[in-house]
């Protein structure tokens, strides 16, 4: 009996680790000694005519032996089942160089990606943001700014106009004195205006008859040149890099007294002279001041009483060179390939 | 306003290079534009002699130069000038020269032979070619043949001298002299200016007064009127050294008395103009406005027409001078002029530039009156003038000056607190350094008690008026940098946007979300496009406001329709072969209230957006199908949902630039709130569009006041949904929406949506029809549904959709 479970065992051991390819085969294996109608089980079944004695030294052989079997057949599925992962994963192979599959993407404009930056670093110092009409009154665009009809400095800014009274705002400053006018008098004031405004420049690489200025006005008491400084500082030192030289000139515009131009160092060159630059190192950015007294006046608000700051900037500039873009056109072209870089 | 270093050096010492004073001048408001040296690019330009001479063996033309440039051997160099000989000097471009033309000079071969440098022409020089006869400009430019050997060409040329160029600013018009600038040199430099003594010798016996009358019709127009008469005038070239300052001012030499006036007109910043005596009828000025048709010969040989009001100056007959503008043809100084009255007069600016404008001519006289002259200056700049005539022997000077000045102009003080410029600047200076700073800028400054001034301006800085200006005077000369740098947000504020302002951003980041690109584009139109966007002749967007002076004639009007700015940029894209598109806009149009305008117009912000192409970029596994109606459909159906608004209707719409078929309006009640269609094939004609072109537009206001104030939100269902498919065939022209409404309104308390799942005509279906499949979803809140119920709705469902749609159910 003994040799009888031996042979079986042998064969049944070379059948499973040799013989069964898959696992179908193993299955198939698996059943012919161990099923209800297997091999070894025929030999427990055969058990009943044994001696009593016998019984349980050959049914500790056999369950032995079929412990030894289902080990061998565990260890054979767990090959087979390797080797067919395996399988199944080489036929599965890609070619993962092609190109994904990418659903378009929208693009905002560069000119609002700048302006909202621009919007956030303002908002988060405490600036609200003001609007004003694109077309409007000479009197808010001009005259309430100090600048009377015939001053020489409307010549800088060469308006579309019209009407006598109306015309494109050439300038977003307009939207100082209709916020003064909106508020009680000498109440403090700390906004930006972005938007729109229109020129009779020529259109080529570096001006365009519409462009996008962001003004400044900071109104309370005991406002001073040196919070200017500071404010402004703090704004470039943002929207270029932490250490980005600023320079402020004096400068002239009717509507503030004392001006300046602020000039950052060249983003492009770092301030060792380039074509950018035209060679000085400084790229002018800003044009600001402490708002004339006339400015205040005209509008409700008591120079004696509050002092402000102003200040204005040109988007399109700000765009350009922190995308290191050389041509204005390129925003007013709208061509899908420069627009999707952004 | 340019100088020349030479001539600001007549009056002050100064060790500063160029660049350096330029930098100074700056930083203290005064901007320097350009700093020009004539020698810019001659660095390796020398003398050399030509030596030797052969003709080029392979060549008709060319020429073999050795040239002695002083140390070292010969050089050789090939030329093509025709003009030189053996023994002549010229100028030598060396290898590694980079001339002002931009030219760089390397060593190369020409036909075989190598030339080591370039012989150079004046041009080439950037010499003034205009001092130069025609020789000297044509060929290789031959110096005289006592110039030394080796030395630097731009010493033997005069190009040693640097102008300075200013862009001045509106407010400073005392700087448009060299007197003012030598002024803002001695404060930046602490060095004292050496003015010139200003005296004249009236060495002839008539008296001015007796030979000349000047009167001032229109005192507000004209404040001061200054003359001076000189005879037995000899007219000539004026001297070199006066001619080359003027040439550093950009100025062009004439003769000695036109020469004289706008060197005087430089130097001490008030215009002059010189007047033929015996060409003025009753020897007589006088400012006053011009007559509307007036006729006006001016100096340009030009008959103009005044347009009336711009100020004149007329001898007893008739006006000729447009004053501060142009002088007049008939008194104008010749070379046989004899006697000479000469004008020193001040004039309203903002009437001279108005005039200027007018006439399109802008003068470096009128460029100082705009901007406002010393009104004390007008006897110093006549006593100067004939100083500088009569050094140069050039006339007599008859006795004394006739000045009219109605009203002479009062100085002008202002006082102020240390605390006061303190407070404004932010800055911590003693008073004594503002009175230093001032009194060296020519202001009298005088203590009336601790830390209070009274200052006196003085005559030539008509911008100072105010406290605050001199503030900016103390902040421009210690320096901006000086100042220190402090942020005044002590008090805290709320920064916000308005809600408008919200919305709009959400606007487009909710369309780029869904893959379209923002556009940004001109606010400007014209009759053309809104012609081929076929807009109808009495529709409101006929009535855009007219520019009174557009750019071009291109573009004369302000938008009314965002579309027509859409439609653009695709012409625009279309043209360089991009030509799938998503874009859209968000921007103002604007509707005048009337034309013309007499209040400011309505300004209306759109949304407009247009789609067309492939919808998805070609690609190896990518469907590249062309977009059509419902894409643009489905963004604007996305836009409502993100924005918040339900609940409207769609029908099929009208619009003159849209196809009758593809053109669907959203609806609000009666309101419209959005419409998307198919470009109509005729206006997609006018722009020569060869592809389907999807567009919509949608009003930011009317989209606002619909939206959800909270957004709206469920959370998930707990108890199953049952579906049922429903299939039908109807007539082709049944709209899906009205099938749809009829499902919801007989689905009972259970219903929960439906979803069209598909559209179907063709073979299958009996011509004229259409088969449509929907699903039905039913579900409770509170239980799981029962079968039995979802089928009594579906069936009152299909029982009113058979009846109402003559509809063949396939359920």
């Amino acid at each position: 009996m003994k040799e009888k479970i031996d042979q079986l065992k042998a064969q049944a051991a070379e059948r499973i680790t040799s013989m069964t390819k898959n696992l179908q085969e193993l299955d198939e294996a698996r059943v012919q000694y161990l099923g209800k109608k297997g091999e070894l089980t025929a030999l427990l079944r055969g058990m009943k005519d044994l001696s009593k004695e016998d019984r349980p030294k050959v049914g500790k052989i056999v369950n032995e032996a079929r412990a030894q079997i289902e080990a061998l057949i565990a260890e054979r599925k767990e090959e087979l089942q390797k080797k067919a992962l395996e399988e199944r994963l080489a036929s599965e192979k890609i070619d993962v160089t092609l190109p994904g599959r990418r659903p378009d993407i929208g693009h905002l404009h560069p000119l609002s990606l700048t302006l909202d930056r621009i919007k956030t670093i303002f908002l988060n110092m405490g600036f609200s943001v003001e609007e004003g009409p694109e077309i409007e009154k000479d009197y808010f665009n001009f005259e309430a700014l100090n600048l009377p009809k015939d001053h020489p400095a409307r010549d800088m800014q060469d308006s579309f106009y019209i009407t006598e009274d109306i015309l494109m705002r050439s300038q977003t400053s307009p939207v100082q004195a209709r916020t003064m006018q909106k508020n009680e008098p000498n109440a403090p004031i700390r906004m930006i205006a972005p938007g729109r405004v229109y020129r009779r420049d020529e259109y080529d690489a570096t001006h365009s008859p519409m462009f996008t200025q962001v003004e400044g006005l900071v109104i309370d008491k005991g406002i001073t040149l040196a919070d200017l400084k500071g404010t402004l500082e703090l704004f470039l030192r943002q929207i270029f890099n932490e250490n980005v030289g600023v320079r402020f000139r004096p400068s002239f515009f009717p509507f503030t007294e004392p001006s300046a131009e602020v000039d950052i160092s060249c983003v492009m060159c770092h301030g060792k002279g380039c074509k950018v630059c035209k060679g000085t190192g400084w790229l002018e950015i800003l044009g600001a001041g402490m708002v004339h007294p006339h400015v205040l006046e005209m509008s409700g608000y008591d120079p004696k009483v509050v002092s402000g700051f102003a200040f204005g900037m040109g988007v399109e500039r700000i765009a350009m060179l922190s995308y290191g873009v050389d041509d204005l056109r390129l925003f007013y072209d709208n061509d899908k390939r420069f627009l999707r870089q952004f | 306003m340019q100088v020349s270093i030479k001539w600001l050096k007549d009056y002050i010492d100064f060790d500063l290079t160029a660049e350096e004073l330029a930098d100074k001048f700056t930083m203290a408001g005064v901007p320097v534009e350009n700093v020009i040296r004539a020698d810019a690019g001659l660095d390796k330009v020398v003398t050399g002699r030509i030596e030797k001479l052969a003709p080029h063996p392979d060549s008709d033309h060319l020429q073999i130069c050795q040239m002695n440039v002083g140390e070292g051997p010969l050089i050789q160099i090939i030329t093509g000038a025709q003009n030189v000989a053996e023994g002549q000097i010229v100028p030598v471009a060396m290898v590694g020269a980079h001339l002002p033309n931009g030219q760089k000079i390397a060593k190369g071969k020409l036909r075989g032979l190598p030339s080591n440098g370039m012989l150079c022409s004046a041009g080439e020089l950037h010499m003034d070619l205009s001092k130069l006869t025609e020789d000297q400009k044509n060929g290789i430019y031959i110096l005289p043949a006592d110039t030394p050997v080796g030395v630097p060409a731009k010493d033997v040329l005069g190009l040693d001298d640097v102008v300075l160029e200013f862009e001045l600013t509106a407010n400073r018009g005392d700087c448009f002299s060299v007197f003012g600038l030598v002024r803002e040199i001695a404060v930046l430099t602490g060095n004292q200016p050496k003015w010139p003594e200003i005296t004249v010798k009236e060495d002839d016996p008539a008296k001015t007064a007796d030979l000349v009358k000047i009167g001032i019709d229109d005192p507000d127009l004209c404040s001061r009127f200054s003359a001076r008469v000189i005879r037995n005038v000899k007219i000539g070239p004026s001297p070199e050294w006066m001619q080359e300052r003027l040439e550093g001012a950009g100025i062009r030499a004439i003769n000695n008395v036109v020469d004289v006036t706008n060197f005087v007109m430089v130097e001490l910043g008030q215009p002059m103009h010189a007047y033929d005596y015996d060409a003025l009828v009753g020897h007589s000025l006088t400012a006053r406005r011009a007559k509307e048709g007036e006729n006006l010969h001016t100096l340009d040989d030009t008959s103009r027409l005044a347009r009336g009001g711009e100020l004149v100056i007329a001898d007893e007959e008739k006006p000729g001078c447009l004053a501060g503008v142009m002088g007049a043809f008939e008194t104008e100084i010749t070379d046989k002029t004899q006697t000479i009255v000469l004008e020193a007069a001040s004039f309203y600016g903002p009437s001279i530039r108005r005039t200027a404008r007018a006439c399109g001519l802008h003068s470096e006289a009128s460029g100082r009156f705009e901007r406002g002259v010393d009104v004390t200056q007008t006897q110093r700049a006549l006593n100067r003038a004939a100083q500088l005539l009569q050094e140069m022997g050039a006339c007599t000077v008859a006795q004394g000056i006739v000045d009219v000045y109605p009203d002479p102009k009062p100085q002008v003080t202002v006082d102020f607190t240390t605390q006061q410029i303190n407070g404004r600047l932010g800055t911590d200076l003693p008073g004594s350094k503002m009175v230093e700073i001032l009194t060296s800028l020519g202001f009298d400054v005088e203590e009336t008690s601790a830390d209070t001034y009274h200052v006196t301006v003085p005559s030539w800085r008509n911008d100072v008026t105010y406290m605050e200006d001199l503030s900016e005077e103390v902040a421009r000369i210690i320096g901006f940098e000086e100042i220190p740098s402090t942020t005044p947000f002590g008090r805290v504020m709320q920064g916000h946007q308005s809600d408008r302002q919200d919305f709009i951003e959400q606007i487009k980041h909710t369309l780029v979300r869904f893959g379209m690109t923002e556009e940004l584009s001109f606010s400007f139109t014209n009759t053309t496009m809104l012609d081929k966007l076929n807009v109808p002749a009495d529709s409101k967007l006929r009535r855009a406001i007219p520019i009174m002076n557009p750019l071009t004639d291109d573009y004369p009007l302000v938008r009314t329709s965002l579309l027509t700015s859409v439609i653009e940029n695709a012409v625009r894209n279309f043209a360089r072969k991009n030509t799938d598109l998503c874009y859209f806009d968000v921007a103002p149009v604007f509707y005048p209230k009337q034309l013309p305008l007499t209040e400011l117009p309505d300004e209306v912000v759109k949304v407009a957006g247009l789609m067309t192409g492939r919808r998805n970029e070609v690609a190896w596994n990518q469907k590249s199908d062309m977009i059509d109606f419902y894409d643009a459909k489905g963004m604007v159906e996305n836009l409502l949902q993100v924005l918040g608004i339900s609940k409207y209707t769609v029908e099929a719409g009208e619009h003159f630039a849209l196809h009758p078929g593809k053109t669907a309006v959203f609806k609000k009640g009666l309101e419209v709130i959005a419409t998307v269609g198919e470009l109509h094939p005729q206006v997609a004609a006018n722009f020569g569009f060869k592809q389907a072109v999807y567009l919509f537009e949608a009003d930011v206001e009317t989209l606002m006041k619909y939206r959800a104030k909270k957004p709206h939100i469920e959370g998930l269902p707990k108890y199953p949904s049952i579906s049922r498919d429903l299939a039908m065939t109807v007539d082709v022209s049944v709209p899906a929406a009205d099938i749809e409404r009829v499902i919801a309104r007989h689905g009972g308390k259970h219903f929960r949506d439906v979803t069209l799942f598909d559209v179907y005509t063709g073979k299958q279906v009996e011509k004229g029809k259409k088969s449509m499949a929907f699903n039905l979803r039913f579900q409770s809140k509170d239980r799981t549904l029962k079968d039995e119920e979802a089928d009594a709705a579906f069936r009152k469902i299909l029982e009113a959709v058979g009846k109402q749609f003559n509809a063949e159910l396939r359920a």
